[in-house]
């Protein structure tokens, strides 16, 4: 591999990377506030995608829409998987966890909750939204931007990098320096004394699965952006997303965002190294060696510590 | 107040979900009728092609019973493998079961033919695939012996491709990527072969369906400087990928199977489906004089022109009507299967006739182009690569 081709993966990497952090962040935050692997995530991030096509749709760009207007249709479609990603991620706690939690049932039913939420959740996605995978409307005219280490940079990738990035410094801001961001972090050290400390839990647990759900339905509408929509889109980027989170250490938010672009760099170095057969064994290879010598992920493991 | 709104807007979808499945459940059966059943992907990221030919199928069943010669009653019975062979198995099992099955067209799909043929071999039960190409699939050494495969298989595909990239293209460096599938593995082989023996460096790849990034293995094609590139499998993966290749500058031609052979490719792919070739061993039916009728009967009766494999799919629903015309409507399944393996019936498509082991008599694979945001007809692969 030349220096310059290095340099191509490299980027291409990176921007791989930067989606599955924002998905790998969904799973770190729930796991932060209630120790569960919210499995439906990758439904969530589905939905999302499903969210701005139906938005896309019913405002249609059509043909070479002027600059001004892509901007528009870009933000549009971007609130509308918002929207899709909140509400689902929203309505997965409250329907799925929620009276779980009331009756204070062991972790192992939260998991098999979860894998049967996700289920049900691409299965009824497929039967309204049909199982034929479904192309996102172009919104602006895909071309080479800039070059970076002579990379070339299409619109398409720079609106993924720095959507992903603008996203992952929000959400450490709002963790960081806000009264929910602090609410998140007290429930996530010891969910009862933050409760006795006047936390309202619930409600901490509810915002912490729409930021969550918001970001994870961003990152659909991303992803449906480079490839397409589909009901079972969600899950081999829904593993690897968690394969990453766990990566960088589960319930940890920067470890979430680590992991993410390791993996995605990882993947992507994979294919000219060894082969695309091997993209996924290199990344459960790098989880497995992560696991053996540092079993609570590079970073370390918990939302209240390290962030 | 929100708990509510949750529950107004759970109990519709929840019930609605409810009788989508009712829906799939019944399968009254008539008296004395004889079924004619369909296995391929009725639901699933294939569907579109099961549904071409599920459509040919049914097309052919209502016309006989409409010309009233026949004395019983045909049937259609759907059995969706979703494509997928492990789901195959069962709804073999379930056509087996239904005793009044006399034939059934398909399995559509190689995998989930290689899965589920070993119990049609055991009922007796004759299968005719309009499209499972996999050359190992009449192997002698499978004992499929109730498979006759109503198409040619993919090595007069990928030796179709292998010929135009040699004598046409005069192709240099070719890269060849197969989707893992059994499909995709059984073309490329093939491709690979045909293009060595030309004298032409061949680069083969496996990129399994489903990678959720093809921007790496685009780069991959453009940095390996091949002039021409084959895509060995379906087209919901060759979209993204022929996406991918268009935004990393790929300039080279690009070839792809029947797999890709549909309108759905390009609707997906957009602008980068342009200059795609497309092969088929299939025909196009609005195109070619035979079956223009058959196109418009399609036209009228499911709102849509017939799709890959549809007038095959009608071809051997005509041909399995006649045999069982011919041997009576109480015929033994394993009658019925020995009359077929003989028969010949001249279709609108091709004729059909059968040899060794079930694979198919006859070589003729057709080339196909992406012009315009449609597939474009060309011709028969070896003459127009003269």
């Amino acid at each position: 591999m030349s220096l310059q081709e290095f340099w191509d993966y490299l980027v291409l990497g990176v921007m791989l990377g930067s989606l599955y952090a924002v998905i790998a962040i969904g799973y770190t935050l729930v796991y932060g506030v209630l120790q569960l692997i919210n499995f439906a995530h990758s439904e969530v991030f589905m939905l999302g995608a499903y969210g701005s096509l139906i938005v896309l749709q019913l405002v249609n760009p059509g043909d070479n829409p002027t600059a001004v207007a892509s901007i528009g249709f870009v933000a549009l479609a971007m609130a509308g998987s918002a929207l899709f990603g909140g509400v689902t991620a929203y309505g997965l706690e409250k329907v799925a966890y929620r009276p779980l939690r009331r009756r204070g049932a062991p972790r192992l039913i939260f998991l098999i909750t979860a894998i049967g939420a996700s289920f049900f959740l691409y299965n009824l996605a497929g039967k309204l939204f049909g199982r034929d995978p479904l192309p996102l409307p172009e919104m602006y005219d895909n071309h080479n931007v800039f070059t970076i280490f002579g990379a070339g940079v299409n619109i398409t990738q720079l609106l993924q990098f720095a959507t992903a990035v603008v996203m992952m410094i929000g959400l450490d801001l709002v963790v960081n320096r806000t009264k929910l961001g602090k609410g998140i972090r007290a429930v996530a050290q010891d969910a009862e004394v933050a409760g006795l400390m006047g936390v309202d839990i619930d409600k901490v647990i509810s915002r912490t699965f729409i930021i969550g759900g918001v970001l994870g339905g961003v990152a659909g509408f991303l992803f449906a952006n480079l490839n397409q929509v589909s009901y079972t889109m969600g899950f081999i980027p829904g593993i690897t997303a968690f394969a990453a989170a766990v990566v960088g250490g589960i319930g940890n938010i920067r470890g979430a965002m680590f992991g993410g672009i390791l993996i995605g760099i990882v993947e992507t170095m994979t294919v000219p190294l060894l082969g695309d057969e091997w993209r996924s064994v290199s990344a459960m290879v790098v989880l497995i060696l992560v696991l053996m010598f540092r079993p609570m992920g590079i970073l370390g493991e918990r939302v209240g510590r390290a962030a | 107040m929100l708990n509510k709104t949750i529950v107004k807007l759970a109990i519709p979808l929840a019930a609605s979900a409810l009788a989508l499945t009712a829906c799939g459940g019944d399968s009254g059966s008539g008296d004395g009728a004889v079924k004619i059943a369909f296995q391929g992907p009725l639901s699933g990221d294939n569907v579109a092609l099961g549904e071409n030919m599920q459509n040919g199928v049914k097309l052919a069943i209502d016309q006989a019973n409409a010309k009233g010669d026949l004395d019983f009653k045909l049937e259609y019975v759907a059995g969706d493998d979703q494509g997928l062979p492990d789901k195959a198995t069962a709804a073999a099992q379930k056509i087996i079961d239904d005793e009044s099955v006399a034939a059934v067209v398909g399995p559509a799909f190689s995998g989930p033919t290689n899965t589920s043929s070993p119990l049609y071999a055991e009922s007796g039960l004759v299968t005719v695939s309009p499209s499972a190409t996999n050359p190992l699939l009449t192997d002698k050494e499978n004992g499929f012996t109730s498979f006759l495969r109503g198409v040619p298989n993919d090595n007069m595909q990928g030796a179709g491709m292998a010929t135009y990239y040699a004598k046409k293209l005069k192709a240099k460096k070719v890269y060849l990527i197969d989707d893992k599938t059994d499909y995709g593995v059984g073309l490329a082989t093939v491709a690979e072969k045909g293009l060595k023996d030309a004298g032409i460096t061949v680069v083969k790849k496996s990129v399994p369906q489903k990678t959720p990034d093809y921007s790496a293995t685009a780069k991959d094609v453009v940095n390996s400087k091949a002039d021409a590139l084959i895509y060995a499998g379906y087209y919901q993966d060759l979209a993204p990928f022929a996406k991918k290749l268009k935004d990393a500058g790929y300039k080279g031609a690009g070839i792809s199977g029947d797999g890709s052979n549909d309108m759905k490719f390009v609707e997906l792919a957009g602008d980068a489906a342009e200059n795609w070739f497309l092969t088929c061993p299939c025909t196009d039916a609005t195109v070619e004089a035979g079956t223009k009728k058959f196109a418009d009967d399609y036209q009228k009766e499911f709102g849509r022109a017939p799709g890959t494999y549809s007038a095959e799919a009608y071809d051997i629903t005509n041909m399995i009507i006649a045999e069982i015309k011919k041997a009576g409507a109480d015929v033994e399944r394993e009658a019925l299967r020995d009359a077929l393996a003989k028969a010949s019936y001249k279709g609108l498509t091709k004729t059909f006739s059968f040899g060794e082991n079930g694979e198919f008599k006859g070589t003729d694979v057709y080339l196909y182009q992406v012009k315009g945001g449609k597939i474009g007809y060309q011709g028969n692969i070896n003459e127009l690569a003269g």
